[in-house]
């Protein structure tokens, strides 16, 4: 699978995957696995090639670590699904590594972009 | 996240997998189903668009993998990190970690050794199979609240008679000389007399052979046949396989070897391990006296019935039958069941109701042990709740960035759990060490009664429960309260002193009850200490020291009466004439050996007797002529047994100067009259009045005694008691050769000096008990100071500040040293004063195990109190005054700079 992959498409950061499920269920309230996978694929454009079985674990995780919580429920097309919500901590770790995303890109951000003065070597 | 949610998921976690995985399969198969839908919709053919969806989700078995994976790490990884910190942080603070750890050991370590005896004596299930269903069946009085039996006749009519029961069966014990060969000389040994479905009723197999055959048990005096306990077996025969089929000789009877019984039963009785199995139907032919007639006589009740319920069959519904089948006997046969009832009772019940004084005793132990685990627990909440708040700005750093509450709560509830466990641990220790104490208690009996109290795993289960019950007295309110700090608060605090007052009342209310129950085991302590000491010093009542003791019983060799009392006298005749005896006596009542006892029905003439009672059963013994001399016994009025008191002269008796107060208070007893074996036996009179020693127990109450000319009333069983001049033990082998003169195949068995009896059953036995009970009552009040030293200590190390500048304003060192001791005395005074109102209580219901008060006679002793209301005192100042000491001692320019 992984070889036939467009090479426009890149892979999701494990660390990434998570910030984009928490921002997704704060935006779309509960929603099961399957519609977390289609969003996120969906906002991005279509650019971000999520790996679709990867998101389980992710949602595991999560779910230990509290920051969602899951319930059965019937799904619009009326089949049985998990649907997953936001909790409290969950909301707190988002406002957390959104903080930290912005500063992280920020500062790439700045390296990557036109050296500002500040950055250029004195010259001796 | 409260604790016990945490608890379940694990669980969960743990013994749900498939539910887990099946539901994940669940999910799967839906994410797979919408995307395929997806895909139709955008055209593709069901085929093609399942196959993609397939694609899309990427490889299945790969991320089921990573997904157990995931689950599995993150369940030992967040365990495995909280017992990482927890044990930082117990060794981090060694101090804390140690009193805590001794404090739970103490406490579960004496719950272990209360529990470990009362199971042995109590509460250990049968050794057969589905123990709890074993219920006891037997004859009992509405008067008489002791033990249930029945004769052999009513056996057979119940077990013929009952549908409540699914099978009954009876069982008597019985000491038999054992032999492999006729003419060796034997060894008496216990041995039981059952039923022959008794086995099958029980659910007992053979390890080896077969058990009895319903036939073998129907005809009297014909079937031989004899079954061996396991560990007879394995003593006497060295396991020997080939034992089927080999003959031995019970009481100089040839027996055939049909079986060994399985070996986790032992006996039906906690305390005793049978050697040999034999019909019901021999007993006739294995006892010697030929006047008793074990099979017809109604009256004679020494069997005992075990059965189970007819399932659908309530113990009400039994218990039913069994009245009116009282009721019938009772029309039936009005001279041996009038006033009698029948009653079932469960295992429990039944063993409860032969020591009752045991059972309080028992009582009054684990209720010790209990209120030393509570203190332990309190203590440990108290050292908690003083480092929550130290710890509360970690916990408020740890919650502000991102901790879970429920983390949190996990965290400090997993330091408890290995606090706990470490406890645990030591606490087996310490119950081993208690337990081990307790085994050195002997009973002076031959064949020797093993102690059965072993630290097994019953007792270490319950070790667990009781580290388990503290986690929860001790952990959960301090995890609770730590887990919800006012965050700000305390993130800003620099002092952390205004921070949680509430729970510091909580604390000082804790530490007063903490006294208060110290001071209750120490009264409790001192009153049992002192009642043993009184009762130890005022001593049995008889001679102990000088004196030989041996016991014969001819029925062993099959001695008639006449014989019987020929040989007795033969021996006593002959011990006085070897060198550096005193004295010497018979007596068939062994003192102070707990075993049997010969109990006389007595109607006291003029005596009015309640409504459904015609006479009265009380212990006794048959002695001979030199008895009250030699045993140093008193004569209070009349005279003393002559040798003349023979069958062919009127009957006589010599009583207790308990029975002559009891029956004729005021009166001159000498003269008077009762009748002996029933309501209308023969009269017996009274020559002589003799001083109430102690008969069974250093600690029973007055009781009642009668004795007996021996030569009136023939036994086939007699005790020589020989006084001596010099150490009697060295009378022994002297001794033995008389006999062996008179008889050389006479066993002779108990052969004991009475001071070891004494020591035995007296003195090392109370000792015991005394120090188990001063051992709380010390662990209860050190515990205790702990708390209170750690509480105030705590208070001042908080109040540094305060003190600092209550110093600086003019306050004087010993204003402030007065200022912590007081606040620290209000405490103990307080819990003294509630301690000594419980301790009232208390030593009222002590009163049932030891009757009449410590001092023995009726009046309410209250030595105990001042002693220990002045000890508490003296200990809980010092408690509180090194800490005041520190306080006063606080320099205040360093105190308000100290934060």
């Amino acid at each position: 699978m992984k070889a036939k992959r467009n090479n426009d498409k890149s892979d999701v950061l494990q660390g990434t995957l998570i910030l984009l499920v928490l921002r997704t269920l704060e935006a779309l309230g509960p929603l099961h696995g399957y519609g977390i996978a289609r969003r996120i694929e969906q906002i991005s454009g279509e650019l971000l090639q999520l790996n679709q079985g990867t998101l389980y674990p992710a949602l595991l995780r999560m779910e230990q670590e509290k920051w969602i919580a899951s319930k059965w429920g019937a799904s619009e097309s009326n089949r049985r699904a998990k649907f997953y919500s936001l909790t409290a901590a969950g909301r707190r770790q988002l406002a957390k590594s959104t903080g930290e995303w912005q500063r992280m890109s920020s500062t790439i951000e700045r390296f990557l972009g036109p050296a500002p003065d500040g950055l250029r070597e004195e010259p001796s | 996240m409260s604790w016990h949610s945490v608890i379940t998921s694990r669980l969960r976690a743990l013994f749900v997998r498939d539910r887990l995985e099946r539901e994940l399969d669940d999910e799967v198969r839906f994410h797979l189903a919408m995307q395929a839908d997806d895909n139709i919709r955008r055209g593709m053919d069901p085929v093609a668009a399942a196959h993609a969806a397939l694609g899309s989700f990427g490889g299945r078995d790969v991320m089921k993998e990573t997904y157990r994976s995931q689950r599995a790490f993150h369940l030992i990884e967040t365990m495995a990190q909280d017992l990482r910190y927890a044990l930082r942080a117990m060794r981090k603070n060694p101090g804390f970690t140690a009193v805590a750890v001794v404090s739970l050991a103490l406490g579960i370590g004496a719950n272990t050794v209360s529990f470990t005896v009362a199971d042995a004596l109590f509460l250990k299930p049968l050794p057969v199979s589905n123990p709890g269903s074993v219920l006891t069946v037997g004859s009992t009085t509405d008067v008489d609240r002791g033990g249930l039996a029945a004769s052999y006749r009513e056996y057979v009519d119940i077990r013929d008679r009952t549908r409540a029961f699914d099978g009954l069966a009876a069982t008597t014990v019985m000491s038999a000389a054992i032999t492999t060969r006729p003419d060796a000389l034997p060894a008496v040994r216990a041995g039981a007399l059952v039923s022959g479905n008794f086995f099958a009723v029980l659910g007992v197999e053979a390890a080896l052979g077969r058990t009895f055959r319903p036939d073998e048990d129907q005809v009297p005096g014909r079937d031989s046949v004899v079954m061996l306990g396991h560990d007879f077996w394995t003593r006497q025969f060295g396991a020997d396989p080939e034992i089927v089929g080999r003959a031995v000789f019970l009481n100089g009877l040839e027996f055939t070897v049909i079986g060994v019984v399985e070996k986790p039963f032992t006996s039906l009785f906690t305390l005793f391990t049978v050697d040999f199995y034999a019909p019901l139907m021999m007993w006739p032919r294995l006892s010697a006296d030929d006047r008793v007639r074990p099979l017809d006589d109604r009256a004679l009740r020494s069997v005992t019935i075990k059965g189970r319920l007819t399932p659908g069959v309530t113990i009400a519904q039994a218990q039913a039958e069994l009245s009116a089948m009282a009721a019938d006997f009772e029309r039936a046969y009005p001279e041996s069941s009038r006033h009698r009832t029948l009653a079932v009772r469960t295992e429990l019940q039944d063993r409860m109701s032969y020591q009752p004084n045991l059972v309080t005793m028992l009582v009054m132990f684990s209720l010790l042990a209990t209120t030393v685990l509570i203190v332990a627990c309190v203590n440990v909440a108290g050292l908690l709740t003083s480092r929550a708040s130290v710890r509360a700005r970690e916990i408020a750093l740890r919650l502000s960035i991102g901790a879970g509450r429920g983390r949190v709560i996990r965290q400090l509830f997993t330091e408890n759990l290995v606090l706990a466990c470490v406890g645990c641990v030591c606490g087996l220790g310490v119950g081993y060490g208690g337990v081990a104490l307790f085994r050195l208690i002997q009973m002076p009996t031959d064949p020797p009664t093993p102690v059965p109290f072993a630290l097994d795993g019953r007792a270490a289960a319950v070790a667990v429960a009781a580290a388990l019950l503290s986690v929860v007295l001790f952990g959960l309110v301090p995890a609770v309260g730590s887990a919800r700090p006012d965050l700000s608060a305390a993130m800003k605090a620099t002092d952390a002193g205004s921070f949680g007052r509430r729970r510091q009342w909580g604390r000082t209310v804790l530490v007063g009850g903490q006294v208060a129950a110290s001071v209750v085991l120490l009264v409790v302590a001192l009153f049992v200490h002192l009642g043993f000491e009184q009762r130890l010093a005022t001593g049995p009542g008889f001679r102990t020291e000088h004196l030989l003791t041996m016991t014969f019983d001819t029925s062993l060799l099959r001695y008639s009466d006449a014989r019987a009392q020929r040989f007795f006298e033969q021996v006593v005749a002959q011990a006085h004439r070897v060198p550096g005896v005193k004295s010497a006596t018979l007596s068939s009542f062994m003192l102070m050996t707990g075993g049997p006892q010969e109990f006389f029905a007595v109607a006291p003439e003029g005596f009015q007797f309640p409504e459904g009672q015609d006479s009265v059963s009380l212990s006794g013994s048959s002695v001979d002529e030199h008895y009250f001399e030699t045993m140093g016994i008193g004569l209070l009025k009349g005279r003393g047994f002559r040798a003349t008191d023979t069958a062919d002269t009127p009957r006589v008796a010599i009583v207790n100067e308990q029975f002559a107060r009891d029956y004729w208070p005021g009166q001159d007893p000498i003269g008077k009259r009762f009748r002996l074996d029933t309501a209308s036996g023969p009269w017996a009179e009274i020559v002589g009045v003799v001083e109430t020693s102690k008969y069974r127990h250093i600690m029973e109450p007055p009781t009642k005694f009668l004795y007996l000319p021996y030569r009136q009333r023939p036994v086939r069983m007699m005790s020589l008691l020989v006084e001596s001049f010099g150490d009697p033990a060295s009378l022994t082998p002297a001794l033995r050769e008389v006999v062996r003169s008179l008889d050389g195949s006479q066993p002779v068995f108990n052969v004991r000096t009475m001071e070891l009896v004494y020591e035995l059953r007296s003195t090392s036995q109370m000792n015991m008990i005394r120090a188990f009970i001063a051992v709380m009552g010390t662990m209860g009040l050190t515990l205790s100071i702990v708390g209170l030293y750690g509480l105030i200590a705590f208070a001042v190390g908080r109040r540094t500040r305060e003190i600092g500048v209550r110093m600086a304003i003019g306050a004087e060192r010993l204003d402030v040293l007065r200022m912590v001791l007081r606040e620290g005395m209000v405490l103990a005074l307080a819990g003294l004063g509630i301690g000594l109102l419980v301790s009232f209580g208390a030593a009222r219901a002590l009163g049932a195990v030891f009757p009449g008060g410590p001092s023995g006679d009726g009046r309410f002793d209250v030595a105990a109190f001042p002693i220990v209301a002045a000890a508490v005192m003296a200990v809980t100042l010092l408690a509180t005054y090194v800490p005041a000491r520190r306080a006063s001692r606080v320099n205040p320019t360093e105190a308000l700079r100290c934060d």
